[in-house]
This record gives structure tokens, C-alpha cells and sequence, in this order.
């Protein structure tokens, strides 16, 4: 009973820790734009994130070593360096746009700037990563992040044809009016909030946390197969009711509001309210896990104690790592820069710095040495393979596509 | 990779962010038309927000620190569209000059409208702005027939 609970909470928790800033804006953005006919670069990046996080938590679950203190015993010091700091930078992009997020959500639910929040913000997860112990810290944002599950609730009510939906996945095309490369920069995007870096830092590193071994395994699996999934039919939920009424009348979404407004149309008050409660604990959330992946990557590169499972006395540099990207991220969003824009530009680096640290757990997930019998199986590895093709792509097309489309203007 | 190109690197990176977000002159009455078309666009997408976030809130669907922020929010981007086109130099042709002079008194307009709406969603005068937003859709089939004409 005990087991069936945990495995409960951590599929509940996986859900709701799917759905951040990135993946909300994103979905909105291109549901109000293109309609379904994107669900496919969202289910690539469905498809990638679990092999990578699955892999990765492997890893920590047999090694008891989380991903960058590998990365740096695999591939030297130098390189290892090169990868560390482009993954620090994204991460750091991406709680930076959380942290816009949190306020921006708060800014909707009291009308008073968000500018105003940010501070607030800033001060109570220093708090919560300073104070809250790992577990109620993963679990309590991950269940809150479940309240996003009111756009599914919100598409059922819109008594939308479910058929011409599931056309327009089955047989995606760019609407009229929209350039091509647009379509694909807009496919990255979606791929690159799918699949970012952090998620598996943070999944990787909380295995290490938690104490996994190998009888974790199953657990662990069953949280990335089933949990994820879910999550990404979230982020579809909220792609379909923005397609449903912000794109019959032509609305494209520019700010965070714009994306709970079909909520507010076929819920009324009391959705609205649980769909901002929502936004506000995925970001909350989101911004906990990409803070402790600033304070991962750097800690497990340089070897020093890291980690929420021992006193912050302990890993004093590893938790000064985390409040120095707290100040910094938080400094960024007070220069008035438009979190929207931060979080547009997040999800597309996060697609260009993928490869850096999917391609070394790649190679660990494989070595013997490391793995035992828990190498990848013969389908993993051709999976993992085309996925690390798709990935090596979206990543050398990102920034061309992004100069041509003029950031999918 | 060595720090040198790892540099190089960064610099590119941070060049295309920058030049993703320029806004440069319109050298032709074409690429002018284009930045116009555009334009119209985003302002019916901030006008039609706030069209949707008043009926919704008409039909007691609304909470009103959302409202407000979802009006300010579309004034604020309309505003801004505004801005963006008055600040591109039109090629010197009559057309552009004609083209100019339709778009930016429908973008005046809109931004009274939407002026208006913020104003009274703060007072929670709904009446009020239930009758000012009916002027939306008269803007917004403005903006499709200047789309249509003068991209057509």
C-alpha cells in the first residue's frame, strides 16, 4: 500500500512538474497560431524527454553519480567545462523566465504589477530552497502544478469535434498566411519545452537525492512512461482550447493572460481562478527545480558536496551557487526585459544546448563500466540514436531559423 | 572547444538574439506594405482580447483583477504595435505616405478604445464598458478591409 502510494504520488508529481513557463507560453503561442498542427513536434519532444530522463535516472539509480559529475569524468575536464557553462546559461534563462512567471501569475490574480511580485517571489524561494526539505518541495509543486489540469476540463466543456482535432494531428499542415520556416522554428520551440535540460537535472539529480538504487528502477520508469505522458497532454490541452477560441478570432497570444482566457470562457470564475493557481505553482515549481539545477551542474562539475539531503552548512557553495543565480535571474527581470520574450527565447536554447548533455549520457548509459547489466537494451539505443539525429538537427537549425523567421515573427 | 572559438560562439549567439529583435526601414513600398499588413494584425489580436475578455466578463465569467490585467495587458501590446509602425521610415512614395496616414488613424482609434476600457474595468463600470467595447468590431473590419486592400 505504502509502494502503490508512492508510485502514485511520484506519477502525480511528474505530471505536474511537466507543465513550466515554457510550455505554457508555448502551447498557447502556437495553439492560437497553428492550431494542432504542431502536436507533433510535442510529442518528438514527449518521446525524447522520457528516453533522456529514463536513461538518466538510470544511471543515477545504478551509478549513485548524477549527470555532470559524469559528464566531466567522460569527456575531461575541458569539455566538460564548455558543456557546464552552455547548460548553466539555458538553465539560468529558463529560471529566469520562471521566475517572470511567478510574477506575471501573481500579477494576474491581484491585478498589481508585476514588477512588485518579483521581489516577493524571489525572497520566498530563496526561502523554500533554503528551508523545505527535498521531498515536500517536489512533491507539494508537483501536485499543485496538477491544478493545470483544469485546461483539460476546460476543452471538454468547450464541447469542441474531437475529429477535426484529431485530424489536424494526424494530418498536420501550415495554415494559410503562415511562412514555412515559421512552422519549423515554431516545431522547435515546442520540441525544446518538451525536452529541457533542466528537467533532467533536476530528475536525475533527485535520484541521487532520494538514495535510489537499482530496486527503484521500476518506480523511476513508471514516473518518466507515465507521468510525462500525461504532463505532455497537459501542455496539448492547453495548445487545443487556445485553437478552439483564440484562433477563430485571430488572437495571437503575446502575455501570459492571453492563455487562460479560454479557460475563462468555458469555465467561468472558479476555473479561471484554479487555472491562475495553476500557472502560479508550475512556475513556483518549475523555478525550485531550474534554481537547484544551477546549484547541480555546478557542484557536481567541481566535485564539491551538493544536494537538499544534507545541512546547508554542508554544501555551503552549492547552495551559494543556488542564491547567486537567484540574485542574478531575479536582477534580469527587474530590468523590466518582458518574460514572455525571455521565455520564448529559453525554450529555443534549450533545444540548441540539448545535444551537449544528451549525447554524454548517451555514451554513460552505454558503458559497462559504469552501467553493469544495465546498459541499454538494443531499442533504447536505436531510439536514442535517431533521437540524438533529431536533436543534433533541431539544434543547428534553431538559430538560423530564429534570424530568418525574425524570432517567428 | 577552445575558449576562443567557445567566445566566437557566444557573440553569434548573442548578435542573432539581437538581430532577431530589430526593427529596420522599409527600403520599398512592398516591404513597407508587408511591416503594415503585419501591423493591422497584432492590432486586431490586442483588440480582439479585449473584445473576448469583455463579453466573458458580461456574462459574469470574469475576475476583475484578471480583467484588468488582461485590458492593460492588450493596450500595453497595442500601444506598442503603434509605436513599433510610427518609428519605421516609410520609402518616399506617395502609397506609403497613404498607407500610413489609413493605418494610424485606425491605430488611434483602437488605442482610445482600449484606453477607455482599461479606465473603466479599473472602476468596475461594466455597463459602461460593455458599450464602449461594442466599437471593437467596427476597428477590427477596418483593419481586415486596410489588410485586404493593400495587401491584395
Amino acid at each position: 500500500m505504502k509502494n502503490l502510494f508512492a508510485i502514485t504520488l511520484g506519477i502525480l508529481t511528474a505530471i505536474g512538474g511537466f507543465v513550466d513557463i515554457g510550455d505554457l507560453v508555448t502551447n498557447g503561442l502556437v495553439g492560437a497560431r497553428f492550431g494542432l498542427s504542431l502536436v507533433w513536434a510535442t510529442l518528438v519532444g514527449l518521446i525524447g524527454i522520457c528516453l533522456y530522463a529514463e536513461m538518466s535516472g538510470r544511471v543515477a539509480a545504478v551509478s549513485g553519480r548524477a549527470t555532470f559529475d559524469l559528464v566531466r569524468e567522460r569527456l575531461g575536464p575541458r569539455a566538460g567545462l564548455a558543456n557546464l557553462v552552455a547548460s548553466f546559461l539555458v538553465t539560468g534563462l529558463t529560471f529566469t523566465a520562471e521566475i517572470g512567471g511567478i510574477a506575471l501569475s501573481l500579477e494576474l490574480a491581484s491585478s498589481v504589477n508585476y514588477l512588485l511580485w518579483v521581489p516577493l517571489a524571489a525572497l520566498l524561494l530563496w526561502f523554500t530552497l533554503w528551508r523545505v526539505k527535498f521531498t515536500a518541495l517536489e512533491n507539494g509543486s508537483g501536485l499543485l502544478g496538477l491544478a493545470l489540469v483544469v485546461f483539460g476540463v476546460a476543452l471538454w466543456q468547450l464541447h469542441p469535434d474531437f475529429g477535426s482535432l484529431a485530424h489536424q494531428v494526424v494530418h498536420p499542415h501550415k495554415p494559410a498566411g503562415e511562412g514555412t520556416l515559421t512552422y519549423f522554428y515554431y516545431a522547435i520551440a515546442l520540441f525544446g519545452a518538451a525536452m529541457t535540460p533542466y528537467e533532467v537535472f533536476f530528475f536525475s539529480s533527485g535520484g541521487v537525492e532520494e538514495h535510489w538504487s537499482r530496486k527503484d528502477l521500476f518506480t523511476a520508469r513508471l514516473n518518466v512512461f507515465v507521468g510525462f505522458p500525461l504532463g505532455a497532454a497537459l501542455s496539448i490541452c492547453i495548445a487545443a482550447v487556445a485553437a478552439l477560441v483564440l484562433k477563430p478570432a485571430s488572437i495571437s497570444v503575446d502575455n501570459l493572460g492571453q492563455v487562460a482566457l479560454p479557460v475563462a470562457v468555458a469555465l467561468g470564475k472558479l476555473g479561471l481562478a484554479v487555472a491562475i493557481l495553476g500557472f502560479v505553482a508550475a512556475t513556483f515549481g518549475a523555478a525550485l527545480e531550474t534554481g537547484l539545477s544551477c546549484g547541480y551542474s555546478v557542484a557536481q562539475y567541481f566535485g564539491w558536496q551538493w544536494g537538499k539531503f544534507v545541512r546547508p552548512r554542508e554544501a555551503a557553495r552549492f547552495h551559494l551557487v543556488v542564491l547567486l543565480s537567484l540574485i542574478l535571474a531575479t536582477g534580469v527581470v527587474l530590468t523590466t526585459i518582458d518574460p514572455v520574450t525571455v521565455t520564448e527565447y529559453s525554450v529555443v536554447f534549450s533545444a540548441i544546448a540539448l545535444p551537449l548533455t544528451y549525447f554524454p549520457i548517451l555514451v554513460i548509459s552505454n558503458d559497462r563500466d559504469y552501467m553493469g547489466d544495465h546498459v541499454n537494451g538494443r531499442l533504447t539505443n536505436a531510439l536514442s540514436s535517431v533521437f540524438l539525429v533529431i536533436i543534433v538537427v533541431a539544434a543547428v537549425a534553431a538559430i538560423p531559423l530564429m534570424l530568418l523567421t525574425k524570432a517567428g515573427q | 572547444m577552445k575558449p576562443r572559438y567557445a567566445l566566437i560562439v557566444v557573440w553569434l549567439v548573442a548578435g542573432a538574439v539581437l538581430l532577431a529583435g530589430c526593427v529596420g526601414p522599409a527600403r520599398t513600398t512592398g516591404r513597407y506594405v508587408g511591416k503594415a499588413t503585419r501591423t493591422a494584425n497584432d492590432a486586431i489580436s490586442a483588440l480582439q482580447t479585449a473584445a473576448l475578455a469583455v463579453h466573458t466578463s458580461e456574462r459574469g465569467r470574469m475576475l476583475s483583477p484578471y480583467l484588468n490585467v488582461v485590458l492593460t495587458q492588450a493596450e500595453s501590446d497595442f500601444n506598442s504595435v503603434q509605436q513599433t509602425f510610427d518609428s519605421i521610415q516609410p520609402p518616399d512614395t506617395r502609397e506609403a505616405d497613404a498607407i500610413r496616414d489609413r493605418l494610424d488613424k485606425i491605430l488611434t482609434d483602437g488605442s482610445d478604445v482600449l484606453g477607455q476600457l482599461r479606465i473603466l474595468a479599473r472602476r468596475g463600470d461594466q455597463v459602461k464598458m460593455v458599450a464602449q467595447a461594442r466599437s471593437i468590431p467596427e476597428l477590427v473590419d477596418k483593419l481586415d478591409r486596410f489588410v485586404t486592400e493593400v495587401s491584395g
